[in-house]
């Protein structure tokens, strides 16, 4: 639960910021993505394992050592593919009026079928990010202090989302553990994506839209008893 | 010790299911089994009708049928005389049904199937269903060229679901028990039927082939397959004008239209059975778009069956009566369409041709000037029933002949809807093919 203690102060990322400063970081940002482009079309190549980061360097254009400023590890690499991940998934939604009135089910099944869509043309890589988070050193594991910004971001997304449907009565008041069992039932979703032989992943669709469906069902009905 | 049975509750069978390895993805017959569960007004109204009580067991039968099979359901839904008007009505509501799509997965599913999202094809789309098809859902929509179409999109994963469940009927035993009721091939027909109909692609080789084979008959209309808006699990085709039967009939048509539509509905089957030697098998009455014109438009050629020329052959007997004189003509009805381990001697057998015959005799009889046959008469529904419950009780079930009378049973069940007046024998006999001669 520790971690929910932050949930409800506001994020202030955006406070006083000098336009220069501004500026120095649009450009900064610009050169972390160059240099994610050209790992991730490297990691298709070559695997996480497999590619060096001379090679990543060489295909960004940047000298070795300047790399390192930026990235000290592959890890940071891949937590910064997930924040630009998450800042797409929030940016979207706000954009996706559609959704907006939607059923909670549908919500969420858009929700994370977005997640997916972003991921999909990085399998592989996901896949060995997803082996290296299972390791309690490791900054991807989700008790890295260096993943905890970014986890909250996603909790507190969501949490905002079930709260809605809480206002709305579409489920029982379930609180902050809500946001959890999405986080987790993600997770779950992304390691059933991985092993989903079905031709364009049908199977981790139809498992996404049924459990969604019935444990909005279940909720609704308070629990199992039907 | 045992004193008191255990209540077999669906529930408790949807649970055994799931132990059986029926996962919440993998199989659509744990889905059929949930339905009644997921929505609360239907759930009541399901519980009542199961509480019935002199429906109990074959509904036990039943429950086990949803899902999958439930083409096999469907086929028994069709043989209204085994059952309880109860049970019938029970029957009728399990339609396969795959789970409705909201619009974010239907987006999904069409961008998965054709790289685009619909409004990015379409000149626009709406982005309600407005009809459920058994493995999906139809969406109106207009193509970029102006024509009005309709858009029927698959539910993810269908066909794994139902490979295994069908794998899982398998090893459970379930054919085994459901062989009271149907042969085994009749089963292994219909998962034949239901993989087929996962792939849109021989929907739409159906749909071209209909199209120029019924051309000769220009009262009917099939849909135009759009090619490139179609795929293995999105298929785009021109919308059928007219409306379904029960609206059809709600506008009050003189009997002179119900006449023509009637003459049209059996010259159609008729055509399709002795000229195309196929048939679009699926009788449900939501098929046939009726229109004030006199106009047949069919839909969904998901389900058609091809026919073996020897089973139109003896089919057609049934209508010229040869075989009352032609014991090598009768043996080889007996064979081809009850099945080879059916003896022509076997006194059952005799009697069920005898009422084959005299049912034909009366109805569509051969002698004296041809006269239309008067469908609204419940006479003649309760002769046809009668004709299929001794059939079924004797199993005589071979699984092309199953189709074929299932879908004649369906077209007279929409005649009688319809109260139209049709010269049945006269238009059999049109296209009849010449009887072979065996001998005798």
């Amino acid at each position: 639960m520790s971690v929910l203690i932050f949930m409800k102060q506001p994020a202030n990322e955006k406070k006083g910021k000098a336009a220069s400063k501004g500026k120095r970081n649009l450009n900064k940002e610009r050169t972390k993505e160059k240099i994610l482009a050209a790992a991730l079309e490297l990691f298709r190549e070559h695997g996480l394992e497999g590619t060096t980061t001379k090679q990543i360097s060489r295909k960004a254009g940047i000298a070795e050592g300047t790399l390192f400023n930026y990235f000290k590890t592959k890890e940071d690499l891949a937590l910064f593919f997930f924040q630009k991940e998450t800042n797409d998934l929030i940016r979207w939604y706000g954009q996706s009026a559609r959704l907006h009135d939607a059923p909670l089910p549908e919500k969420l099944f858009a929700i994370i079928h977005r997640q997916l869509e972003y991921i999909a043309p990085y399998e592989e890589f996901i896949g060995a990010v997803f082996f290296r988070s299972l390791q309690p050193r490791s900054k991807l594991s989700p008790l890295s202090l260096e993943s905890q910004e970014l986890r909250l971001k996603y909790l507190r997304f969501v949490s905002d989302i079930l709260a809605q449907a809480e206002e709305k009565k579409e489920i029982p008041p379930i609180g902050e553990l809500g946001a959890y069992a999405v986080g987790l039932f993600y997770m779950g979703i992304v390691t059933h994506w991985l092993h989903d032989p079905s031709e364009g992943k049908q199977k981790t669709l139809a498992l996404l839209d049924r459990s969604l469906n019935l444990a909005t069902n279940v909720l609704k009905k308070g629990g199992w008893d039907w | 010790m045992g004193l008191v049975k255990p209540k077999r509750s669906s529930l408790g069978r949807a649970t055994r299911l799931a132990r059986l390895g029926a996962g919440l993805t993998g199989s659509y017959l744990a889905y059929q089994l949930q339905r009644p569960f997921l929505n609360d007004g239907e759930k009541e109204e399901r519980r009542q009708a199961l509480g019935r009580k002199n429906a109990r067991q074959i509904r036990e039968d039943l429950q086990d049928l949803r899902g999958p099979i439930m083409k096999v359901g469907q086929a028994l839904s069709m043989q209204t005389h085994l059952f309880d008007a109860d049970v019938v009505q029970e029957l009728a509501g399990l339609q396969m049904q795959a789970p409705p799509m909201h619009g974010s997965l239907m987006r999904a599913q069409f961008k998965g199937a054709l790289g685009k999202y619909p409004e990015e094809v379409f000149a626009s789309f709406e982005p309600e269903p407005f009809a459920a098809a058994s493995l999906g859902q139809v969406h109106r929509a207009v193509t970029k060229r102006g024509e009005e179409v309709a858009v029927k999109i698959q539910y993810p994963a269908i066909r794994e679901a139902i490979e295994t469940d069908f794998r899982m009927l398998r090893t459970a035993g379930f054919a085994a028990r459901l062989a009271g009721h149907l042969k085994e091939s009749v089963i292994r027909e219909a998962e034949r039927g239901i993989i087929e109909e996962t792939d849109y692609r021989i929907e739409a080789r159906n749909l071209r082939h209909f199209a120029t084979q019924l051309a000769p008959l220009p009262f009917v209309r099939v849909p135009k397959v759009h090619d490139d808006l179609s795929c293995e699990r999105v298929l785009t085709m021109s919308r059928a004008r007219g409306v379904r039967l029960q609206e059809f009939l709600q506008a009050n048509p003189p009997q002179e239209l119900r006449d023509r539509i009637g003459t049209g509905l059996t010259r159609l089957f008729f055509f399709q059975l002795f000229r195309v030697q196929a048939l679009h098998a699926d009788p449900h009455p939501g098929n046939y778009l009726l229109d004030q014109d006199g106009t047949i438009g069919l839909v969904d050629f998901g389900c058609v069956k091809y026919l073996k020329p020897e089973i139109v052959r003896c089919y057609a007997q049934f209508w010229s009566r040869e075989w009352t004189n032609d014991s090598a003509l009768f043996a080889e009805i007996i064979h081809v369409i009850f099945g080879p381990e059916v003896s022509p001697t076997e006194p059952r057998v005799r009697r069920c041709m005898a009422e084959i015959r005299s049912f034909y005799d009366e109805f569509h009889p051969l002698d004296g000037p041809s006269r239309a046959l008067d469908l609204a008469d419940s006479k003649f529904m309760d002769g046809l029933n009668a004709l299929a419950k001794t059939l079924l009780k004797n199993k005589f079930l071979a699984p092309d002949f199953l189709f074929l009378s299932r879908t004649e049973s369906g077209m007279c069940n929409l005649l009688h809807t319809l109260q139209a007046r049709v010269a049945t024998t006269q238009i059999a006999r049109e296209w009849m093919p010449p009887i072979r001669k065996t001998g005798g």
